[in-house]
């Protein structure tokens, strides 16, 4: 188990310095130069190579890269060259937002999309299935920015059961709450589809193997086999889907960010990237990247907790 | 003679075709009563395994039982509610099947598994139901078997594992084990310790035993009476003693003659049965064994028409059966 353990966190570190590295040639490849931008078009030319000294900016890239690496190795990822503020301090503000929005919007995925898509399985070829399936055909289809507007049009300006802002500064958890509900479920509403589909058609393959049809010769009843015996069995590539499309709904929620004016990731790393602030730009990234990674490696560990057969490996 | 504990009349299960149903088994009747062991013998395809799956609604859907009847202790369990052939299914009659490997669920231990067929019948706590599983487990003669609980199935070998199989079949004190091909998926030395298990068990519960098998050699050593099938029907019954010494049907006689003879002389060939089992789609319209047959005839009616099993205990269905019998 340690050196399982140890094994994902060896993996976390390679995947974390991949991600930075494309992030950093990625930043630098755009266009665009965080000095002109800081002191504007009419800088002199003697003021703008002062401040790319003073950025590091006038070194070759591969040896910013690995000033960049040396610093991020000791925990500092540099200021942003806008506000002058620690990157990670300004990059870490904006994650509870973000957080509760992801954390939100994945519940919402996983409590309607695995009943549903069990139930789907369970009641193969009959119009329930269809129903459901023709529902998760359309959560994939519509983007999750033209179904954040339906969701305002609807909800919160006809029938007003919602607020059109996804965020409030009013204090206690009910308008926190109130003001999250609309953005979570826009945003769970499309993975919650991709998790329907996947547990049905994993529900589908657990449900025609042989220690199914076992379990039903000895008596035991359809509802323990479906939702305790099958699902479990079942629960291995919903995992991985889940994880999946953690990453994916992290992009999304840029979008659902947006379209409900909700503070968070999405704004910050949006403001960065046209401000050039390469060292908050890849700040948010390596804040992203590290969280898709650490749900996959905590997703790992599940597995293992899951089927003992995926243990030793 | 006393009643038969199990007993199907006239079961015919089909599923549906192109071209109307599709009959997988036809008009099977059978019967065992306690303590006693039916053979059902029969080539791949025959429907050994379908007979049975249908008597106890497990037949996958689309299939489904068209006729007959499958009475436990004269109750018909196809006309049971859905729950209340749940109730017998595993309690009443248990079922043990051919592949060990993938028979239990791989990410539950196997104590647990044991635990699920216990409590899917009895209102028994967790507790009292681990350690019944720990003492099922030493009934089937796995070694340490208060460790081996926790263990996982892929921590045991294939005959460990149709071991905890069995402890799941006679977890609730069945009257009737079925065991399909039980042994088909082990190595032959371990194919042995199981049937003897599965003889000392019914022995010892005084189940009445089906055994599904193609090895003639088990049914010899194993079983009281034997059914042999052929394209979804029963084509001879008898005790195992009328059967071998005399059998009637020339599929039955086919057969014996395809199994190998130590005691024949070196070089002697092996007779197979030419051609394969019709699909049960394009049935012939006479006797479905009738294109192998070293005996059909034009003139008995075997290209033309059904032959039903006679009665009494060595019962036979065969045109031929009085042309047959003059000549041997």
């Amino acid at each position: 188990m340690l050196l399982y353990v140890a094994r994902c966190a060896a993996q976390l570190a390679v995947a974390l310095v991949g991600i930075v590295t494309v992030a950093f040639f990625l930043m630098r490849a755009i266009p665009g130069d965080p000095a002109i931008y800081m002191l504007g078009d009419y800088a002199t030319t003697e003021s703008l190579a002062t401040l790319r000294a003073r950025l590091g900016l006038d070194l070759p890239v591969w040896q910013q890269y690995g000033m960049f690496l040396a610093s991020a190795a000791r925990g500092d990822l540099g200021a942003s060259v806008v506000t002058g503020q620690s990157a990670l301090a300004e990059i870490w503000s904006a994650v509870p937002p973000s957080a509760e929005l992801a954390v939100a919007g994945m519940s919402i995925a996983i409590a309607f999309g695995v009943p549903l898509g069990v139930i789907a399985a369970v009641r193969q070829g009959t119009y329930v299935d269809v129903a459901v399936m023709a529902l998760a055909l359309g959560g994939i289809s519509f983007p999750v920015f033209w179904l954040g507007l339906v969701a305002i049009l609807v909800l919160s300006h006809d029938l007003g059961l919602f607020p059109a802002l996804g965020a409030t500064s009013e204090p206690g958890l009910w308008p926190a709450i109130h003001h999250l509900a609309l953005p979570a479920l826009v945003l769970g509403l499309s993975v919650a589809a991709y998790i329907a589909r996947l547990t049905r058609s994993a529900m589908l393959e657990v449900l025609g193997q042989d220690h199914i049809r076992v379990a039903r010769a000895m008596g035991v009843p359809e509802r323990r086999i479906v939702w305790r015996l099958a699902l479990r069995n079942a629960s291995i590539p919903i995992l991985a889907v889940i994880g999946v499309t953690f990453a994916w709904s992290l992009g999304n929620a840029i979008l659902v960010e947006a379209v409900f004016s909700r503070p968070g990731l999405g704004s910050t790393i949006l403001k960065a990237i046209l401000a050039r602030d390469y060292q908050l730009v890849q700040a948010g990234v390596l804040v992203l990247a590290a969280a898709v990674v650490l749900l996959n490696t905590l997703l790992d560990l599940v597995y293992g907790a899951i089927d003992p057969r995926l243990r030793k490996a | 003679m006393t009643a038969a504990t199990f007993e199907l009349r006239g079961l015919t299960a089909a599923v549906p075709g192109e071209k109307g149903a599709v009959r997988l088994v036809e008009e099977v009747s059978l019967s065992v009563r306690a303590g006693e062991t039916l053979a059902v013998v029969g080539e791949s395809g025959s429907g050994k395994t379908v007979t049975f799956t249908s008597a106890l609604g497990l037949l996958p859907k689309p299939g489904r039982v068209i006729e007959g009847q499958a009475l436990y202790n004269g109750t018909d369990l196809l006309s049971l509610a859905p729950e209340a052939l749940r109730r017998v299914r595993g309690a009443q009659i248990g079922m043990v099947f051919q592949d060990p490997l993938t028979g239990l669920n791989p990410v539950f231990r196997v104590g647990d598994q044991i635990a699920e067929v216990l409590r899917a019948h009895l209102p028994i706590g967790r507790r009292e139901a681990r350690d019944r599983a720990v003492q099922l487990l030493g009934r089937v003669q796995i070694p340490d078997p208060a460790r081996r609980v926790d263990d996982y199935p892929h921590q045991f070998s294939g005959g460990m594992r149709q071991r905890v199989l069995i402890a799941m079949a006679i977890a609730l004190g069945p009257r009737v084990l079925i065991a399909d091909e039980p042994t088909t998926a082990l190595d032959v030395t371990v194919q042995a310790q199981v049937l003897d298990l599965l003889s000392e068990l019914r022995e010892e519960e005084g189940m009445a035993m089906v055994l599904i098998t193609h090895d003639l050699g088990v049914v010899a050593r194993q079983a009281d009476r034997i059914a042999v099938m052929y394209s979804g029907r029963v084509v001879e019954t008898g005790t195992v003693d009328e059967v071998f010494r005399a059998p009637r049907h020339p599929y039955t006689i086919s057969l014996f003659r395809s199994i190998p003879d130590l005691d024949a002389p070196a070089g002697t060939m092996l007779a197979p049965i030419a051609g394969a089992p019709p699909d049960p789609q394009r049935r012939p319209a006479g006797c479905a064994f009738a294109p192998r047959c070293f005996a059909a005839r034009e003139a008995d009616g075997c290209m033309s028409s059904r032959p039903l099993l006679t009665d009494g205990a060595h019962a036979v269905a065969c045109h031929r059966q009085g042309m047959l019998e003059q000549a041997a």
